[in-house]
């Protein structure tokens, strides 16, 4: 194999984008920042892949009403994800059972994964953002 | 070829931004191809014309004017982050927009990235 | 499948160092800079150490350190940003814990 095509197949095993949200929703912008370019990435149908963990796994968190904070609710375009088929949406367990969460999220095709997975689920990706 | 493409998310006085010109510098030196840097979040703050530092603070958008006549090296700001923050609009002779700065969508985002072999956040 | 971590955060203000760690594989490398050289003082970094067996590569920027009068232990590599550079392309990718 030339250098290229062993370049080419390793990027073959890894690639596009991680996103890891790590902020909870409200109080910041992180979270809405990370879903745009999520969203571009899914419209230029780039594969994109968000990762949630720390104070991020609340933005996954059903029954929330940012408009009772006068926000606008963008978690509510989590909901189109499908639609920019952006598929590949994991969270940290470790990071929801320190917090007293249950897997009760406002989107489906969640996948809760152990720090092992989801390291492991990281390391598909040739880019890394985190917001 | 190694290409990098970093992202800026710090504004200009922020210290930490610093270290994200320092890294630049070194990677340039080193002789990498940075192929962009892509200002997002408070990282547009840097091609703000109206921001004055005091003369004796670190000077880091005439740091980064710097390395992009030096390197030709691109320097992207974000539209949305920019006219969030005051300072793009449609007109393209903006004198509120440093001309050292690129005025550009997050699809340059999704370009650099494709284009980079390393990506690297500040 | 090695990552570069840049950990710029203090653990004493965050759990970004925490984060870093839980998904920390043998074979990355982690540099502390900026407040993240507060993390040389830290417990995790204890844990880290232990944990290390020489297989994960510790770096602190060393005028980062020094700019904050933290000493830099042994089990720790002494860099400058040049060697960032080159550890950004001997590993896979690079994750900015900040």
């Amino acid at each position: 194999m030339t250098s290229i095509e062993q370049q080419s197949s390793s990027s073959a095993q890894e690639n596009g984008l991680a996103i890891i949200n790590s902020k909870a929703p409200f109080s910041s912008t992180h979270g809405k920042d990370a879903l745009d370019i999520a969203l571009i990435f899914g419209s230029f149908e780039q594969k994109v892949s968000l990762f949630f963990q720390g104070d991020g796994v609340y933005q996954l968190i059903a029954d929330q009403d940012g408009s009772l904070l006068a926000i606008k609710d963008y978690l509510k375009t989590f909901s189109a994800f499908e639609f920019y088929d952006i598929e590949d949406i994991y969270v940290c367990q470790q990071s929801l059972s320190n917090r007293q969460l249950d897997e009760n999220f406002h989107i489906d095709e969640v996948k809760v994964l152990s720090s092992i997975e989801f390291s492991a689920a990281l390391n598909r990706h040739q880019h890394v953002l985190r917001f | 070829m190694k290409t990098l493409a970093v992202v800026v998310t710090t504004p200009p006085y922020s210290h930490l931004t610093i270290t994200a010109l320092t890294y630049v510098e070194a990677a340039l030196v080193a002789g990498i191809n940075v192929i962009g840097v892509f200002f997002y979040q408070d990282g547009v703050m840097h091609a703000n014309e109206d921001i004055s530092i005091a003369s004796d603070e670190y000077q880091a958008i005439a740091h980064w004017q710097r390395l992009q006549q030096e390197y030709q090296l691109p320097l992207h700001i974000c539209i949305t982050a920019a006219e969030k923050r005051g300072i793009a609009c449609d007109a393209i002779d903006n004198d509120k927009i440093n001309n050292a700065f690129t005025v550009s969508g997050l699809g340059e985002l999704v370009e650099l990235t494709t284009k980079a072999t390393r990506l690297v956040q500040f | 499948m090695s990552t570069l971590h840049l950990v710029r955060q203090s653990a004493f203000a965050s759990n970004d160092f925490a984060q870093c760690l839980s998904v920390l594989d043998h074979q990355d490398s982690v540099v502390l800079m900026d407040d993240g050289c507060y993390n040389l003082k830290h417990s995790l970094m204890d844990s880290l150490i232990k944990r290390v067996d020489g297989s994960v590569n510790i770096n602190v920027i060393t005028s980062h350190a020094q700019a904050r009068a933290i000493e830099i232990i042994a089990a720790v590599n002494a860099i400058e940003m040049s060697d960032v550079v080159e550890l950004t392309f001997t590993h896979k990718k690079v994750i900015t814990w900040q």
